[in-house]
């Protein structure tokens, strides 16, 4: 209301922008390329009308810059209070604490993300290798521009492949569009800026990182998984077969008898098995942060908005018609 | 719109109702208008369509279409996909999925419905 009616497209952008400053960048994001989407193609359809003009009446079309943040924070609210698994029920118990993990939607996520991102960890790894070396030996020729925007290119489009796998495996909020592409800067200034653009290196840093991360992350998974689950299978399977040595033997003597080792076992393999689900929650949760801090632009901010902002912006009576 | 003939002090609370109502109905209007047309269509071609039959859209602005629209396609209600244009930018085209179609006819009997029984209570 009290700002500048915008002159041009990067004008109102940049008060949407400056409106939503303080939600999360990927709300932002998107805010930005449904925006722009609309605006060129009302530049686009009435050709001749000055850009000035035409923005005055998208204020009562499209929506003030102002209005237009403030229906994409509410929209967001309601997404992400509809998209959010419920909460596990809080437990008091030590041990529902303890348990309750395996009834937290996030922690399978988590656990299905650090098995999963041995692939996407190595492909990510081996995409970003070659490209930059492939860049930098082509840098040499004019065909190595076209190179290094092709392979900026894609690699933006493989962050935004990722942000996909992390909101919906680790439920961190990531942008669901890419980010604009600024079409009207000449072609050199475009590169220049992949260049001065930090997400082009942290994006590039996120995947290089993701071999060792990926590696770690299967290792664990994969370890934790089996050692428990074999600890809980084992007297399982030996008392329903016979013939089976029982016990623990050591150099072929008997050191600890079966009735002592198998109960023994049996509790070493659940509470692995639980303790693992632990530490794929905490690692699915802190590697949502990094994700977010290293693909989305200005993802240091990370906004947990929903929770607190669900509430504030549930006006009394508000119906329930979604 | 209207603003000017409702009393100020009266503005708000229809603007809050205003909102309320449309909160529900924009997802319907926009299924309604996909599952109708025979090709796919894009987010600006859809607000133009809407301006075009009627008032502006309940009261709404049209920059609320899309994030509508994106979360009927999380639903799986719509495809979508990516175009790039001659003319201008790049365009997301929107079509209705089977199953939006489906919900659209579940959806316009829930409709139906409602209307019946606000009008009976509003009739007295």
């Amino acid at each position: 209301m009290n700002a500048s009616i915008p002159q041009n497209i990067p004008q109102y952008l940049a008060q949407v922008r400056d409106a939503l400053a303080g939600a999360d960048p990927a709300v932002v994001q998107d805010a930005l390329y449904d925006a722009e989407e609309h605006l060129r193609a009302e530049l686009a359809a009435n050709p001749g009308v000055p850009e000035s003009e035409l923005l005055r009446r998208i204020a009562t079309s499209y929506g003030s810059p102002e209005e237009v943040a403030a229906i994409y924070r509410d929209a967001e609210v309601t997404v992400s209070r509809a998209m959010r698994a419920p909460a596990p029920p809080a437990r008091r118990t030590l041990a529902g604490r303890f348990f309750g993990v395996a009834a937290d939607p996030r922690t399978w996520g988590a656990l299905f993300y650090m098995l999963f991102s041995l692939v996407t960890g190595v492909f990510y790894f081996a995409w970003t290798a070659i490209g930059v070396s492939l860049s930098l030996g082509l840098s040499l020729l004019v065909v190595g521009v076209f190179f290094i925007v092709f392979f900026v290119g894609t690699t933006r489009l493989l962050s935004l492949v990722e942000g996909r796998i992390v909101e919906a495996l680790l439920g961190v909020r990531m942008p669901r569009r890419p980010a604009y592409p600024h079409r009207h800067l000449p072609l050199l200034k475009r590169i220049g800026q992949m260049f001065t653009d930090a997400r082009t290196w942290s994006t590039l840093l996120y995947f290089v990182l993701m071999l060792p991360l990926g590696l770690v992350y299967f290792a664990i998974a994969v370890a934790g998984l089996s050692v428990s689950l074999g600890l809980v299978a084992g007297p399982v399977v030996a008392l329903f077969i016979d013939g089976v040595q029982t016990g623990l033997y050591l150099d072929g003597s008997l050191i600890i008898p079966a009735g002592i080792a198998f109960p023994f076992a049996l509790l070493l393999g659940v509470v692995g098995l639980f303790a693992t689900l632990h530490l794929a929650r905490g690692i699915g949760a802190l590697h949502g942060r990094v994700a977010h801090r290293l693909l989305v632009p200005g993802g240091a901010d990370v906004a947990e908005v929903a929770p607190q902002a669900a509430s504030a912006a549930a006006p009394a009576g508000a119906p329930a018609v979604a | 719109m209207d603003s000017g003939a409702v009393p100020i002090d009266i503005e708000p609370h229809l603007r809050k109702f205003q909102k309320e109502l449309a909160s529900g109905s924009v997802a319907l209007v926009l299924l309604a208008v996909l599952g109708r047309s025979d090709r796919p269509l894009y987010g600006y071609e859809i607000a133009k369509r809407l301006e075009r039959d009627g008032e502006a859209l309940v009261a709404g602005k049209q920059s609320a279409l899309y994030p509508v629209l994106r979360n009927l396609h999380a639903a799986g209600l719509l495809d979508s996909h990516v175009e790039p244009s001659v003319a201008g930018p790049p365009r997301r085209y929107y079509q209705a999925t089977a199953l939006g179609r489906a919900v659209l006819a579940e959806w316009t009997g829930a409709w139906h419905a409602t209307r019946a029984f606000v009008d009976q209570a509003l009739a007295g």
